[in-house]
């Protein structure tokens, strides 16, 4: 995955925030706005942005925009991050299920 | 049982801290760390093989190896160390790279690594892997040196955000 898209999106506080936001669920832009406080057309900026990057997706209900995280993009963005410091983790799994074979005591017959 | 890996970044120090508890005397760790026929049991990732065609165990002796995916992938990636610091059995420290099969070093891709047993009590052993970013010290231009550090930022951000990720 290139995750520098998605990584410079989030960059932006605001941008984060909103991601924050939704991670409790899809919300309407309106919402988005006056919960974090920033003006309605500043957060549809926001969420062009964070939906280019593919963070986010929009669905339109009645005459609603709702936004909502795209989940396969940070399931990717997670397995990528994994990569940083998961190979550290993996490998001290590794070490310790290595280090119980040799220990493990002979069994009795 | 043995605790989980506890993962953490000292962001003014630009470090990555790997620290697990393994139940298993001091000597016998080091000897997994330092010996090719154990290193290659456990090092992986899983799935992958990992073969040491060099590993010169003293200050500046070279520790050479390629880890191959397993499954007919045709990848390799090379690695070459160099030792600074052979303390056994409790402190090793190195600086890992990308390498090719001949042992040139990728430029910028050096991560001082620094590797600490301490002995604890009911034969227990403390591993702790200390790690440096790469490329933050090649960096002379402010503008590079900023997108790094934004990015490392970002980075600590994700991990919270992450439901899998670690959260220290």
């Amino acid at each position: 995955m290139n995750a520098a898209p998605a990584l410079g999106a989030l960059a932006e506080p605001n941008r984060f925030r909103i991601v924050e936001l939704l991670r409790d669920g899809p919300r309407p832009v309106g919402e988005i706005a006056a919960r974090l406080r920033i003006r309605q057309p500043q957060t549809s900026k926001h969420l062009r942005v964070l939906g280019a990057a593919g963070l986010v997706e929009m669905r339109a209900v009645a005459q609603q925009r709702i936004y909502g995280l795209r989940a396969s993009t940070f399931r990717d963005l997670d397995s990528w991050f994994r990569t940083f410091g998961g190979i550290w983790r993996d490998r001290m799994d590794g070490l310790d299920d290595y280090l119980r074979e040799l220990q493990r005591p002979k069994r009795r017959k | 049982m043995t605790d989980k890996t506890r993962i953490r970044k000292d962001r003014a120090r630009r470090e990555l801290i790997v620290e697990r508890t393994v139940r298993a005397p001091r000597e016998l760790v080091w000897d997994l760390w330092t010996q090719p026929a154990h290193l290659t049991r456990w090092w992986g990732p899983q799935g992958c093989t990992t073969t040491v065609y060099a590993m010169e165990l003293r200050p500046g002796g070279v520790w050479h190896y390629c880890i191959r995916p397993g499954g007919g992938g045709t990848e390799e990636w090379w690695c070459k160390a160099v030792y600074h610091e052979v303390e056994r059995p409790s402190r090793l420290v190195y600086t890992d790279a990308f390498s090719d099969k001949d042992g040139a070093v990728q430029p910028g891709t050096e991560m001082p690594t620094r590797v600490e047993l301490n002995e604890l009590s009911g034969g227990l052993t403390n591993v702790v892997i200390i790690t440096r970013f790469p490329n933050e010290q090649a960096l002379d231009d402010a503008e590079a040196k900023g997108m790094v550090a934004g990015f490392v930022e970002t980075l600590d951000r994700l991990e919270r955000l992450l439901p899998g990720a670690d959260h220290a």
